[in-house]
């Protein structure tokens, strides 16, 4: 859609369109770094006497944001590992291993892909629960696997379909076993559907707020936004505070994003549509 | 995030699969299955216990008068379900999911649309507009919710007090507070965190139609009306299919910014199923009629599904 002619009236269109999407982060910024007073003026539009960089500091300590950020990471690194470990195998086997039920498998693991967590979760926190689940890492991190594992197990599938059957016939007929074929055939061969999986688990993961609010209790063991929802609730009248927080929240992943730019986007967009 | 319409294709091959053996003899014999299982293993047990197990267990709560986690349930045949239907909040919260889904669809869906046609024009800049306006969908809904509770805080809040400062000091409200508007307010601080995905999928959509096409309108003299309506939307159909359904699923699936910012009120005004079902499970820990909306969630959702799946098959054949 690339036309001749001049850009600028577009871009002109878009600049007021750019002030108020991207706004609410320029007003949060500028706010974290006021006195509790400055905030109180009520002037959106002013910007700090002093930058408050201590805002951060008592922000740090007093939500214990090290903690949740290093359970985030913790979470994050076990639903990226387990899906990966998970899903692969499977995908495989979906795609080119020809065994007697295999539609009726692929079925009822695409099942999930339509049922809303919510709408399992009273049984899920049972199951949970009487595993010793509740309130643990672990628990919520084999929940949120479980949770992706039809669209992660759809998206394999369908990239190992699209690899020709004459190379892991030829793999076969030279008596190499499935796992091999996966390991040294398929694996190698599939880093764009690995890449977008990833990042599609680990943003969903790192955002994800409703499996933590019903599976993680204690504070030492909550991830970054159910740390941060509930900080924000306890200090609500501490603006700074809140605003400081929040920004906590959100700056790593927008910096990761930044880096990454033109990887993460392709694999978002190609994950989600192949999917 | 799970991806709505996504089987049909599938369904279509491995159904005449099913009907007729190959008609060609493979090169192989096929496979036993002790061959595929200790591959599928690990995602089958992870998936039986965690998803498929609950699945089942949510349809016989909602024909048990379970009263709680840990205590006994009885069954009561479809007492849940007339229950449910005299249950006036359920009315109310399905009405307010259905405005919601909506709200989502056209604020979302709509934004995501229009800027993507916008973008895909520019040359240079387009890389910078594309990156920033995504920067919301990075933010988890959670956390927008506790940013946008802020934006609509009545006295120090970004939305009154600027308002305020640029002479519409009469247009502030209590975007949060008034029962007709809060459930509009939510939903543009969900849309602004769900727009950003849309765009990008749309995007790709367009950088999927042939530029010749374009320059052959212009040749026979076509505006950018035509150009919009006779060759971009007709383009797009099939992403703007696969978007509306995800639009969809995800409105349905609204749950965070509504806890955060609301919590389903002021006097249920904003309650969402997904709200309910977990007032209903973990505040009145009433199983029974919460598993009745559970499963009524899960049939909206298969609904939205197949109706998708159908009307995608029909554009790819």
């Amino acid at each position: 859609m690339r036309r001749k002619g001049s850009e600028w009236p577009i871009v002109l269109g878009l600049i007021p369109v750019f002030v108020l999407i991207l706004g609410p982060f320029a007003w949060l910024i500028i706010s974290s770094l006021k006195t509790e007073a400055e905030i109180g003026r009520a002037d959106p539009f002013a910007l700090p006497g002093d930058l408050m960089w201590r805002n951060y500091l008592d922000a740090w300590q007093i939500g214990g944001f090290g903690g949740l950020i290093a359970n985030s990471f913790i979470n994050l690194a076990g639903v990226v590992a387990l899906t990966l470990i998970t899903c692969a195998p499977a995908g495989y086997a979906l795609a080119k291993i020809r065994f007697p039920g295999r539609e009726w498998l692929f079925y009822a693991m695409i099942f999930g892909l339509t049922i809303p967590v919510q709408a399992i979760v009273i049984p899920l926190y049972q199951v949970l629960f009487s595993l010793g689940l509740v309130n643990t890492l672990l628990g919520i991190t084999l929940a949120q696997v479980s949770n992706g594992i039809p669209f992660g197990i759809f998206l394999m599938r369908s990239f190992f379909m699209g690899v020709p059957d004459e190379l892991t016939e030829a793999a076969r007929m030279d008596g190499a076993s499935h796992f091999e074929i996966l390991r040294t055939i398929m694996l190698p061969l599939s880093t764009p559907a690995l890449q977008a999986l990833v990042i599609i688990c680990a943003l969903s993961t790192w955002n994800d707020f409703f499996l933590p609010l019903v599976v993680l209790i204690s504070p030492s063991v909550q991830t970054l936004p159910l740390g941060l929802v509930r900080f924000a609730s306890t200090y609500a009248s501490e603006y700074r505070l809140v605003f400081s927080g929040t920004v906590i929240t959100f700056l790593p992943i927008i910096l990761l994003y930044l880096l990454t730019q033109r990887r993460f986007t392709e694999g978002l967009t190609q994950g989600a549509l192949k999917g | 995030m799970s991806l709505a319409g996504t089987t049909t294709k599938d369904a279509d091959g491995t159904a005449a699969r099913i009907a007729r053996p190959p008609r060609q003899p493979r090169s192989s014999s096929p496979d036993r299955i002790g061959s595929a299982l200790p591959l599928m293993l690990p995602a089958l047990a992870v998936y039986a216990v965690f998803t498929l197990a609950p699945i089942a267990m949510t349809f016989w709560l909602s024909f048990t008068d379970s009263g709680g986690f840990n205590t006994t349930a009885n069954f009561v045949g479809v007492d849940n379900y007339v229950r449910a239907t005299q249950d006036p909040i359920i009315w109310q919260s399905l009405v307010r999911t259905l405005l919601w889904v909506i709200y989502h669809l056209v604020l979302a869906g709509g934004l995501g649309l229009v800027l993507a046609i916008a973008i895909s024009r520019l040359r240079t800049t387009q890389v910078f507009f594309r990156t920033a306006f995504f920067l919301p969908h990075l933010v988890s809904l959670a956390v927008v919710g506790v940013i946008w509770a802020n934006i609509y805080d009545p006295f120090y809040g970004l939305l009154n007090t600027a308002l305020e400062r640029i002479g519409l000091g009469n247009w502030t409200q209590g975007w949060l507070s008034d029962p007709l508007l809060v459930l509009f307010s939510v939903n543009v601080a969900s849309s602004w965190q769900g727009f950003g995905l849309y765009m990008l999928l749309f995007i790709a959509g367009l950088q999927n139609i042939d530029p010749s096409l374009y320059e052959a309108a212009e040749i026979d003299g076509a505006n950018e009306w035509h150009k919009l309506r006779d060759i971009t939307l007709p383009g797009l159909s099939e992403v703007m299919t696969f978007v509306v359904s995800l639009a969809l699923i995800n409105g349905l699936k609204g749950f965070a910014t509504v806890f955060v910012m609301t919590g389903g009120g002021p006097f249920y005004q904003s309650e969402l199923i997904t709200t309910y079902i977990y007032r209903l499970a973990f505040s009145a820990q009433d199983h029974g009629l919460a598993a009745v909306l559970c499963i009524l969630l899960s049939l909206f959702a298969i609904s939205i599904t197949i109706v998708f799946n159908r009307w995608r098959a029909r554009q790819s054949a």
